[in-house]
């Protein structure tokens, strides 16, 4: 495959990102209802149909959960589709969601993180995605406003592969990144076409079509639902190979790399880890840097991927490591380490005995500063030392 | 042998397809939902696309531990989320040219109550399909809980007859009426004890859905639920338009017209006299009901007479 073309420069929100994501990648039907941090999106992409920009029936629904519904079904039918939502948005769409991976649709969908309890956390934090851990859709986290885009892109090659089909949510940090204008490369579309055409070399999936005897959404059929929710299952577990494949077809192709499932950062040398996500990472990242001329040996995981969790290739970097340091943006409620913490700790028969501390920050728009990610430095390097060390650790309340 | 000849009812006129439903459905004897269900294909035709919600259709139509009984392809759906299942269907096989008739088929629970936001939606938005409410009045699957299309003074499971309480104390959710303010391309009503009408006004949705947005109102008891003889569904969905506790009307364009103006309507016992659902209801309960049943129909008819 030859390389694409160099895009056009802009410097734009990480919301206007996602709308030319979506529009690059030609959906036929695309429904979005707007939700503060994510509304721009719904606005672009309305203003792209309108000037012709983009050629999708574009469906202004009455609330969150009809968005899902509309492009699920209409994915159900053989549309590509696309959809756009954060926080109570998510959660008014809790069933649609489940039909959305149950029927095994390719829908994708860009969430802009938000928190959810009540109305009065109209502010950043991943409670909403990790909420909705178990709805059996994809979940990818990106940090910046170029990785929306090309992460896109990336999600629909993904979520319409014939081994794959599945709905795939692509997370960014709302209000960080949605209002964020960044320097960003948009592809021509005609290359964008180029890197989505291998889709269809692939068999037809199975689609609803009039005239055609063939039923969707059946009840439970004992044997037969186990048999759907087994395929269901390990669908997920190819994704994790098919992004880091996707991802260096990507790279190939257009230039830039992000990792697949996840992102090492100077981790071959170090002794200990720092576990990050979305747009948090990029400040782990300075914050190492500055780390290391001081001698300290550490380097940073970027987790990319919350489901299907990337187990593999986590015990894989994590392996013989001396202490980890976790940075949750989310609670898991009922135990006391936050949830990826919670995920990593079900692997330490596999990463070994090395102390792994939780730490909870950046929860409703508090900065997680490099004040806090140096105090979460030094002190797994002290319990990598062999120093007694807390288990979990709620930074703002010790500030 | 006699060779049997073929007597064409008007009715038949209007069938453009034969059966597309399995013999002995798992339905409850006498329910008219399964002359319903059989009925609306013949008209609409093989291009037809249930969809569906758990409910007193669902075995049938999706399939429960056995796949479904008849023919014709289906997007079963939970109750949130039907007409917007249906405008994803539509707008995709219209933009793509494919000809489909797509039809919600959901009881009045999923119409009325839990469905009704993207039901209010979608004919908003004038989308191109057909809802098919069958109105048995209440949740009937799960057992005869009351909906918000349960009528005044009904016992149910929910509303039950007790020292304080003497069934459902508030009056039914006017659903077509309600649907009609959307502005929909086409809403009408209908009942089994009237065929051809029922016949004409499907063949009407499906001319109107190419327009925009279809609703249709079909009243059918619950032989179990409201305790009736199952001979005696089609008698008391005839006894329902005769006391005009269920008149037929439709609008086209937003014009509202009667299909059948009953002559001398006869009074509401001569209808709750068929079930047990009412048998509570004294003297007074019963004159509540009639003086509901008469307040609608006079707010329906001034529609139609000031459209006339």
């Amino acid at each position: 495959m030859a390389k694409a073309q160099k895009g056009q420069v802009r410097v734009i929100t990480g919301n206007a990102v996602g709308a030319y994501g979506a529009m690059l990648c030609r959906p036929e039907v695309v429904a979005a209802y707007p939700i503060t941090p994510q509304s721009e999106i719904a606005e672009l992409l309305s203003q792209f149909k309108a000037n012709g920009v983009m050629d999708a029936e574009y469906v202004e629904v009455e609330g969150e959960n009809s968005a899902m519904n509309v492009v699920l079904a209409a994915g159900v039918a053989g549309a590509r589709v696309f959809t756009a939502t954060s926080s109570y948005g998510l959660v008014f769409m809790y069933d649609a969601l489940q039909e959305a991976s149950g029927f095994r649709v390719p829908v994708v969908m860009v969430n802009a993180n938000r928190e959810t309890p009540g109305i009065h956390a109209v502010s950043s934090g991943q409670q909403d995605m990790i909420s909705a851990r178990d709805t059996g859709w994809v979940q990818i986290i990106v940090e910046n406003d170029q990785e929306i885009l090309d992460q896109i892109i990336m999600a629909y090659r993904l979520a319409e592969d014939y081994d794959i089909q599945l709905p795939v949510m692509v997370n960014y940090d709302g209000f960080y990144l949605s209002y964020l204008a960044e320097a960003v490369e948009i592809p021509n579309i005609e290359d964008v076409d180029a890197f989505l055409a291998p889709l269809k070399e692939q068999p037809k999936r199975q689609t609803l079509v009039p005239g055609v005897s063939k039923g969707c959404g059946t009840h439970g059929m004992e044997m037969g639902y186990v048999e759907a929710r087994y395929k269901h299952c390990m669908a997920l577990e190819r994704v994790k190979n098919k992004v880091d494949e996707i991802d260096k077809a990507f790279s190939d192709y257009f230039g830039r790399s992000y990792g697949g499932q996840l992102e090492e950062y100077r981790t071959e040398d170090a002794d200990i880890i720092i576990i990050a996500s979305g747009s948090a990472a990029g400040t782990v990242k300075t914050v190492i840097d500055a780390k290391r001329e001081e001698g300290v040996k550490v380097g940073l995981v970027k987790l990319r991927m919350f489901r299907p969790f990337p187990a593999e290739r986590i015990v894989k970097a994590l392996k013989g490591k001396k202490a980890i340091g976790v940075i949750d943006r989310s609670l898991c409620f009922g135990w006391k380490y936050g949830p990826m913490c919670m995920e990593l700790r079900a692997l330490s028969p596999e990463i070994g005995p090395s102390p792994i501390l939780s730490y909870i920050d950046g929860l409703a728009n508090l900065d997680i500063t490099i004040t806090h990610i140096g105090r979460v430095i030094d002190e797994v390097s002290a319990a990598a030392q062999g120093k007694s060390y807390q288990e979990v650790t709620w930074i703002p309340m010790e500030e | 042998m006699i060779e049997k000849t073929k007597k064409k009812s008007r009715v038949f006129d209007y069938f453009c397809e034969g059966d597309q439903f399995a013999g002995g459905v798992a339905w409850c004897a006498g329910c008219p939902l399964e002359l319903t269900a059989r009925f609306v294909p013949k008209v609409l035709g093989k291009n037809m696309i249930f969809v569906g919600t758990p409910g007193c259709a669902a075995p049938v139509l999706h399939g429960q531990n056995i796949g479904a009984w008849h023919r014709l392809p289906y997007l079963a759906s939970v109750m949130t989320g039907v007409p917007s299942k249906a405008t994803g269907l539509s707008r995709y096989y219209n933009r793509t040219g494919q000809d489909a008739t797509v039809v919600c088929f959901t009881g009045d629970g999923c119409a009325t109550d839990v469905g009704f936001q993207p039901l209010s939606g979608a004919a908003e938005r004038g989308e191109k399909f057909i809802y098919l409410a069958y109105d048995n009045e209440g949740y009937m699957n799960t057992g005869n809980q009351r909906s918000s299309a349960t009528p005044l003074g009904a016992a149910t499971t929910t509303t039950p007859v007790g020292k304080f309480s003497r069934g459902k104390s508030t009056v039914s959710k006017n659903m077509p009426l309600i649907m009609l303010m959307h502005r929909p391309a086409y809403m009408a009503t209908a009942t089994l004890s009237h065929l051809e009408d029922f016949a004409k006004k499907l063949q009407k949705a499906k001319e109107k859905k190419n327009e925009g947005f279809v609703y249709l109102h079909v009243f059918s008891p619950c032989p179990v639920g409201w305790r009736i003889n199952s001979n005696m569904s089609i008698e008391v969905c005839r006894n329902a338009v005769r006391t005009n506790y269920f008149p037929l009307w439709e609008a086209e364009d937003g014009k509202p017209r009667f299909t059948l103006e009953v002559a001398n309507p006869k009074p509401i016992t001569e209808f709750t006299k068929l079930m047990r659902k009412f048998s509570h209801l004294k003297e007074d309960g019963l004159a509540e009901l009639q003086k509901a049943v008469d307040e609608r129909f006079a707010l329906i008819k001034s529609l139609c007479d000031a459209n006339k």
